[in-house]
C-alpha cells in the first residue's frame, strides 16, 4: 500500500522506519535552541523525542514479528545513481527497540544524573545525536548510510567520553602514576575521546576499503540489491578479494566494537558521564559493531548456496570474539574502577556475541548461532545498562570512581543493592531466572553443537570466560556492597554527608530493567524460542538460508525433559558450573570475606605476576602506544629536525644566497664614475657596428 | 543577463579604487560592506548560470593570443563559487581583523618613532589624530588589494585561453606579494618576497610550457589547442612544464618550501585565502591543462602523481604533528590535503577526478573555517602558540563549533562535505587499481586510506590544544569573538555540511563533466 509523502511515494509504516532515526536528530537541532528559552526544557525535548523515536519502533513490532519487510528509498546522490534509502526487516526493527528503549530509559536516568551540569545542552545534543546515528545505523539500506551513523556514534562518542573537557583530575581515569612499559595508564577525559576516535577510525578505514570493494564489483552499496544479484561474489571470488573485503568490513566491527586488537579505546571511554558510558555500551556504539556482523553474517553465509566458501571469514569473527571475551574478562578481575570492571565485561560479552555469530556461519544450523548472539545482544543491552546506570548512582553518591572507595553500603543503597544483584546475576549468568543465563547457554550450545573443528578450543575458551565473569562481577559486588565501610566514606560522612539512595529518576529506570532481566529470564528459553522462530522465517525469507529443524533438538529431547526440553545437556552443565565456581570462589573472596584477596596475591610470586600482567592490560596498551605514538611521533621530531629544517629550508637559502652574491657582483659594476660608462659604452658601440658589417 | 562573467571578474578590479576612496572618506565600516556588497553581487551573477549548465562569453582580444574568454563549466564552476564565497564571506571576518592589526603596526610604528625622537617628548596627541587616519588609509589599501586578489583567482579558474589563464595566474599573485609585505607577521617583506619568488618561479616554468604548446599548435585557446592537437615532440616537455609550474603553486613536497612561511606569517584572512582558495587553483591547471589538454601525457603521468600526492599527505601530515603555531600547522595540513588532490588527480577514474575536485570544495570550507577560527584566537587572545592556549571551548563557543565543523570536515568525517570528497577520491583509486590490476596502485589507495588517521590525529590533537584541557589562568576573561567573525564562520560551517549530507549541489556539476572527460 502505497502513500505519498512530500511526493513521494512511501509503503506503509516507511514514515515510522524514518521517523526512528529522523526524530532523534531533529531533538538534536531543536535542542540548541530550546535552551535559549529554557535550560530545564531541553531535559524534556530530550526524554519526549526518545520516548517518540522508541514508540514508533514498536509500532513496527507486530508487523516484524510476522516477518515483514519495510523497504524505502528516496534519491540521494543522483549523479551516481546511489539513492538512500530504509530497510526495516525483522532484524532492524528488534534492534531499534533494543536501542529506542533503552536509549529512552538512560534520558530520564540522565535527568537526573546531569542535573545542575551548566554544560547540559551540549550533553542532550550530543545524546541526541548518538541515538540518531545508532538508528541510522540499524535502519540504513545501505553501506554509505550506514557509514555516516557509523562515523556518527564515532563523533559522538569523541564528544561524549571528552565531555569534561577541562580535564579535571575527577574526572580522569586510571590510577595516578600507574605506569606499564613506560607508558602512562592515567588518561585525561579529552585524551581518551581522541584515543576512541582515532582508535575507531582504523577499524572504519578498514571498513571504507571492504565497502569500496564490494561496491567496485557490484555497483551497489544496498543491501537487498546485494543479496538478489551475487553474480559481484561470484567475480570478487574468482579474483580471492572477497573473503579480504569481507574481513575489512569486520574490521569495523572490530574497531566499533572494541574487540582485539582494537579493544584498548573502550577501558578510556570511562572518562564520560556514566549515562554516556551506559549508552556506549548497552545501546550504541559498541552495539554497532556487532548489528553490522548480524547485517552481513546471512549475506555472506548465503553465498554457499552458489558454491562459495566463506569459512575463513566466520573462523576470524569467532577466534577476534572469543580472545577478545577472554582477555578483558581476566582484565575485569583485577581492576579497582567500578566502571572499567563494567567496560571489560562489555568489551568481554561482545566477544561471546561475535563469537556466536561468527560459528553460527562455521556450523550447519546458521540459525542457532545467529540467535543465540542476537539474544546474547538484547540481554546484555537490559543488565549492562542497569549495571552502569546503578554504577553512575554509587559514584555519584560516594564521589569516587575506585571500588575500594566504597564498601558496606548495602544498607544506605537497598535499591541499588538490590537492582544490582539482579542485573549482576544475569551477567554471570545465574541459572534459570535470568536471561543472561539462557543467552550465555544458547551460545554455548550453538558453539558445542556447530561440529566445526575449531568447536572445543572455543569452547573451553567460553567457559573460562564465563568462570571468570561470575567471579569478577561478585568481586564487584562484593567490594561495594559488602563489608566494612571505606575510610573515603567514613570521612564523608564525619564531614556531615549522608550517604543516601539516589533520586527516583536515577533508580527506576535501572530498577526497570533489572527487574526485566529477570521478568524476561523466567520466561526465557520462551523468549528464546521466539527469536529462534523469528529469524528461522526471516534467514529463510531474505537470504534463503533452510535450517534443519530436525537434526538438532532429537538428541537433547532424550535426555532433558520439562521446561527443559531442547536445551542442550553439555551447554547446560557448563553453564551451571561456570557459574557456581565463579561466584563461589568471588563469594570466598569478597562476599564472606574468609580470605584477603590482597595478602592471597602478594602471597605468591606467580599470582602477583598473573595480577600485574592483567592489571597492565597484558601490555597491549602499552605496546600500541610504542607503536602507533611514541614512535611515529620520535620518527615525524626527525624529520622535522633534519630534513625539513635543514634541506627544506636550505633551497630557500641557496636562492638567497644566490641572488645577494649576484647583486654584489652586479654591484660592482655601477661605479658611478662617468669615464669607465664611457668606455663601456663606447666598447658596446664598436661590438654592434662589427656584428651588423660582418 | 549578459557579460555575466565579465562584470563578475571586472568589476572587483574597476571598483576596487572605490574601497580605497570610500575607506579614506568613511572609514574601515563603509570599505567593508562595499567590498561585501560588490563581492556578494558578483557571486550571486555567477552562481545563477552554473544551474542551467556550461555558459561561456568570448570577447575579441589580440591576433597574436587568441580569443578572451570565460567558461564556467562543471570544472570551473565548484572553483570559482569557493573563490567567491569565501572571498564574500573574508571582506567582513577582515574588518574587526585588519583594523586591530593595522592598529598594532601604528603602534609598533609610533614606538620606534618615539625611541628616534628619544628626547621624551609626549606623542599622544598626534597619536590619536594619525591612527585613524592612518588606518582607513591602510584599510583602503587593504581592501582593494582584496578585490584584486580575488578577481585575479576567479579569471584563473574562467580562463579560455593559456595567455589569458597565465596573465590572470599572475594578477592574483601581485596583491597576494603586498597584502603579505604590508600586512603580514614576523619577517613579512622577506617572507612576501619569498613568496612571490617561488610562485613566480613556478609561472615562469608554466610560461615555457605555454609559449611552447601555443607557438607550436599556432593558437593559445583552450578549443583550438584541443581541436589541432599538440606536436608529438613537445609533448613531454609540456606537461613536465605544466607538472613541476603547478606543482609549486600546490606547494607539492620539495616544492613547499614557501607555503609554511607565507601561510603562517600573511594576515589571517589572506591566509583563509590563500590556502584553500589560492593553492587549490594549481589543482585546477592539472585538471584544465594537463588531464583535458594532454590526455596522453596524463596517463603516463598519472601514476607519478598518485605517488607524489601520497608522499604530500604524508609528509604534510607528520609535519603538521610537530608545529606549535596554529596557522602554521594549518600551513603544513594544507600541504597534505594539497597531497590529496594530486592523490585524487593522478587516480585516472572519473570518480577520482571527482572525488578531486570536490576536496578542493572541502578543503576550501574546511581550511577556511580553521583558519578563521585561528584569526579569532589571535584577535581574542593574542597568541598563536599552542602551548599558550588550551581550555577556550567554554569561553568561544561559536568559535569552536564552527572550527570542529571545519575540523571534521578536513578529517572526512560525515556528514561533512569532506567525506563526500575523500569517498569519492579513494574508491576512484581502487577502481582504477582493481582495472589495471595494478599492486603499486592497490597499495597507494590503501596508505591513502590511512593516510586519513594520521589526518585525524594532527587535527584532533590540536582541536585539543587549542579548546580542550586546562584553562590558562591569563585566559580566563577571554570573550567570544565579534559577529563580523563568527557569522562568516556560520555561514562556512553550515555549507559544508549541507554539501555533506546532499553533495549532488556540486556532485551534479562534476560527475557528468569528469565522464566526459575520462570518457566513461
Amino acid at each position: 500500500m502505497a502513500t505519498e509523502f512530500f511526493g513521494l511515494p512511501l509503503e506503509a509504516g516507511a514514515m515510522n522506519v524514518w521517523a526512528i532515526w529522523i526524530l532523534p536528530f531533529f531533538a538534536a537541532l531543536i535542542i540548541p535552541g530550546v535552551a535559549k528559552f529554557s535550560k530545564r526544557g531541553t531535559d524534556g525535548v530530550a526524554v519526549a523525542f526518545a520516548l517518540m523515536s522508541a514508540i514508533s519502533a514498536s509500532t513496527l513490532l507486530p508487523a516484524a514479528l510476522q516477518g515483514h519487510e519495510i523497504h524505502d528509498q528516496i534519491p540521494w546522490i543522483s549523479s551516481i545513481g546511489i539513492k538512500a534509502g530504509i530497510l526495516g526487516d525483522p532484524l532492524a526493527i528488534l534492534m531499534a527497540n533494543v536501542v529506542g528503549w533503552i536509549s529512552f530509559l538512560i534520558m530520564v536516568y540522565s535527568t537526573g544524573y546531569m542535573k545542575g551540569d551548566k554544560d547540559i545542552t551540549r550533553f542532550w545534543f550530543w545524546m541526541m545525536f548518538f541515538v540518531g546515528s545508532m538508528q541510522l545505523i540499524v535502519l540504513s539500506d545501505n553501506f554509505l548510510q550506514l557509514f555516516f551513523g557509523w562515523e556518527g556514534v564515532g563523533l559522538a562518542s569523541y564528544a561524549l567520553i571528552g565531555f569534561w573537557y577541562l580535564d579535571k583530575k575527577k574526572d580522569h581515569v586510571g590510577t595516578e602514576g600507574h605506569t606499564a612499559l613506560g607508558i602512562s595508564q592515567y588518561y585525561s577525559p579529552t585524551h581518551a575521546g581522541i584515543k576512541a576516535f582515532i582508535m575507531t577510525k582504523v577499524g572504519d578505514v578498514m571498513m571504507l576499503a571492504g565497502m569500496f570493494l564490494i561496491f567496485a564489483f557490484a555497483g551497489t552499496f544496498g543491501f537487498r540489491e546485494l543479496t538478489h544479484d551475487t553474480a559481484w561474489a561470484t567475480s570478487m571470488a574468482s579474483q580471492n578479494l572477497l573473503i579480504p573485503a569481507a574481513v575489512l568490513l569486520f574490521g569495523g566491527a572490530i574497531g566499533k566494537s572494541a574487540q582485539f586488537p582494537l579493544n584498548e579505546w573502550l577501558l578510556e571511554a570511562m572518562t564520560g558521564p556514566t549515562s554516556v558510558s551506559a549508552l556506549i555500551h548497552a545501546a550504541t556504539m559498541v552495539k554497532a559493531g556487532v548489528f553490522l556482523v548480524a547485517r552481513l553474517g546471512p549475506l555472506f553465509f548465503a553465498l554457499a548456496a552458489i558454491g562459495i566458501n566463506m569459512d575463513q571469514f566466520f573462523e576470524v569473527i569467532a577466534w577476534v570474539g572469543a580472545i577478545t571475551a577472554f582477555l578483558l574478562a581476566t582484565q575485569g578481575m583485577v581492576s579497582p574502577e567500578i566502571k572499567k570492571v563494567l567496560a571489560y565485561s562489555t568489551g568481554s560479552q561482545i566477544g561471546y556475541m561475535m563469537m556466536a555469530l561468527g560459528i553460527a556461519g562455521l556450523s550447519r544450523q546458521f540459525v542457532d548461532g545467529y540467535t543465540a548472539g542476537f539474544f546474547h545482544l538484547i540481554s546484555h543491552a537490559m543488565f549492562k545498562a542497569s549495571l552502569f546506570m546503578a554504577a553512575g548512582s554509587l559514584l555519584h553518591v560516594v564521589g569516587s570512581r575506585f571500588m575500594t572507595d566504597m564498601g558496606g553500603l548495602r544498607q544506605h543503597m537497598r535499591k541499588t543493592y538490590a537492582f544490582m544483584w539482579a542485573a549482576g546475576l544475569a551477567l554471570m549468568g545465574a541459572p534459570f531466572i535470568t536471561t543472561g543465563f539462557w543467552s550465555k547457554d544458547a551460545i554455548f550450545a550453538a558453539v558445542y553443537e556447530s561440529g566445526n573443528v575449531w568447536a572445543l578450543p572455543i569452547f573451553s575458551l567460553a567457559l573460562v570466560t564465563a568462570i571468570i565473569t561470575a567471579f569478577y562481577t561478585t568481586r564487584m559486588i562484593g567490594m561495594v556492597f559488602f563489608g566494612n565501610k571505606s575510610k573515603h566514606i567514613e570521612k564523608m560522612e564525619k564531614e556531615g554527608h549522608h550517604i543516601h539512595e539516589a533520586s527516583a529518576s536515577m533508580w527506576v529506570p535501572y530498577g526497570i530493567l533489572a527487574v526485566l532481566t529477570i521478568g524476561i529470564g523466567i520466561i526465557g528459553l520462551t523468549a528464546e524460542h521466539g527469536i529462534h522462530r523469528l529469524f528461522t522465517e526471516y534467514l529463510a525469507n531474505s537470504f534463503g538460508i533452510q535450517s534443519h529443524v530436525e537434526t538438532v533438538s532429537t538428541q537433547s529431547e532424550s535426555i532433558l525433559g520439562g521446561f527443559l526440553s531442547g536445551v542442550n545437556p553439555v551447554a547446560l552443565m557448563a553453564s551451571l558450573t561456570a557459574f557456581a565456581v565463579g561466584f563461589g570462589l568471588g563469594y570466598i573472596f569478597y562476599i564472606g570475606r574468609f580470605v584477603d584477596p590482597v595478602k592471597f596475591v602478594n602471597s605468591n610470586l606467580f599470582f602477583y605476576a598473573i595480577h600485574k600482567f592483567f592489571l597492565n592490560r597484558w601490555y597491549l596498551n602499552s605496546i600500541i602506544y610504542w607503536c602507533f605514538v611514541v614512535a611515529p611521533l620520535y620518527f615525524a621530531r626527525g624529520t622535522w629536525r633534519y630534513f625539513e629544517s635543514i634541506v627544506i629550508d636550505g633551497l630557500n637559502r641557496g636562492p638567497e644566497k644566490a641572488i645577494a652574491v649576484g647583486a654584489r657582483i652586479v654591484q660592482g659594476t655601477q661605479t658611478g664614475i662617468s669615464q669607465s660608462y664611457l668606455y663601456v659604452f663606447g666598447a658596446g658601440i664598436l661590438l654592434i657596428l662589427l656584428l651588423l658589417f660582418i | 543577463m549578459q557579460y555575466v562573467l565579465l562584470q563578475a571578474v571586472f568589476l572587483p578590479l574597476l571598483l576596487s579604487p572605490v574601497a580605497y576612496v570610500l575607506a579614506r572618506k568613511y572609514g574601515p565600516n563603509s570599505a567593508t560592506w562595499f567590498t561585501f556588497g560588490l563581492l556578494l553581487y558578483c557571486t550571486t551573477i555567477m552562481i545563477a548560470p552554473v544551474f542551467s549548465g556550461t555558459y561561456e562569453e568570448h570577447f575579441p582580444w589580440t591576433k597574436l593570443f587568441g580569443e578572451f574568454g570565460f567558461l564556467l563549466d562543471g570544472l570551473a564552476s565548484p572553483f570559482a563559487i569557493i573563490i567567491y564565497v569565501l572571498s564574500t564571506v573574508l571582506a567582513l571576518y577582515s574588518k574587526p581583523y585588519m583594523v586591530r592589526k593595522i592598529t598594532e603596526q601604528f603602534e609598533e610604528r609610533m614606538h620606534k618613532q618615539n625611541q628616534l625622537i628619544a628626547d621624551g617628548q609626549s606623542t599622544a596627541m598626534i597619536e590619536s589624530s594619525g591612527l585613524k587616519g592612518y588606518v582607513n588609509n591602510q584599510i583602503g589599501i587593504y581592501f582593494a588589494l582584496f578585490l584584486v586578489f580575488a578577481m585575479g583567482m576567479l579569471g584563473t579558474v574562467l580562463a579560455t585561453n593559456l595567455i589569458e589563464f597565465y596573465v590572470f595566474f599572475e594578477v592574483m599573485l601581485i596583491p597576494g606579494f603586498f597584502l603579505i609585505a604590508l600586512y603580514g607577521y614576523g619577517a613579512r617583506r622577506r617572507i612576501a618576497l619569498l613568496f612571490f619568488f617561488w610562485t613566480h618561479v613556478g609561472a615562469v616554468v608554466l610560461l615555457l610550457g605555454f609559449l611552447a604548446i601555443g607557438l607550436n599548435v599556432g593558437s593559445f585557446d583552450f578549443s583550438a589547442i584541443k581541436e589541432h592537437g599538440i606536436p608529438p615532440n613537445i609533448l613531454t616537455f609540456a606537461a613536465i612544464a605544466i607538472i613541476l609550474g603547478l606543482g609549486v603553486k600546490l606547494a607539492a613536497f620539495i616544492f613547499h618550501i614557501w607555503l609554511p612561511y607565507a601561510h603562517a606569517e600573511a594576515p589571517t584572512p589572506i591566509s583563509a585565502l590563500l590556502s584553500p582558495a589560492m593553492i587549490g587553483i594549481g589543482g585546477y591547471g592539472l585538471f584544465r591543462l594537463l588531464v583535458m589538454l594532454l590526455p596522453g601525457q596524463y596517463e603516463h603521468f598519472a601514476l607519478f602523481l598518485n605517488l607524489w600526492g601520497l608522499v604530500t599527505i604524508f609528509y604534510g601530515g607528520i609535519m603538521a604533528l610537530m608545529q606549535d603555531d596554529i596557522k602554521r600547522l594549518f600551513a603544513y595540513s594544507s600541504i597534505s590535503q594539497m597531497g590529496y588532490l594530486i592523490f585524487g588527480i593522478g587516480s585516472s577514474s572519473a570518480l577520482g577526478l571527482s572525488g578531486a575536485e570536490m576536496m578542493y570544495v572541502s578543503h576550501g570550507l574546511g581550511k577556511g573555517l580553521l583558519f578563521m577560527m585561528a584569526g579569532a584566537i589571535i584577535l581574542q587572545v593574542g597568541t598563536r602558540s599552542m602551548t599558550k592556549l588550551g581550555g577556550l571551548a567554554g569561553k568561544m563557543p561559536i568559535t569552536a563549533v564552527c572550527a570542529m565543523i571545519g575540523a571534521l570536515t578536513i578529517m572526512g568525517v560525515p556528514p561533512t562535505s569532506g567525506f563526500m570528497g575523500e569517498w569519492t577520491l579513494f574508491y576512484g583509486a581502487l577502481q582504477t587499481a582493481l582495472q589495471q590490476g595494478s599492486t603499486i596502485r592497490m597499495i597507494t589507495f590503501g596508505l591513502g586510506l590511512v593516510s586519513t588517521v594520521l589526518t585525524m590525529a594532527y587535527i584532533l590533537w590540536m582541536i585539543k590544544r587549542v579548546f580542550f584541557g586546562k584553562l590558562p589562568e591569563n585566559l580566563s576573561n577571554t570573550k567570544e569573538a565579534s559577529w563580523y567573525i563568527t557569522a562568516p564562520m556560520m555561514v562556512l560551517a553550515g555549507f559544508s555540511i549541507v554539501v555533506g549530507i546532499y553533495p549532488d549541489i556540486f556532485f551534479k556539476q562534476i560527475i557528468p563533466f569528469m565522464n566526459g572527460v575520462m570518457g566513461v
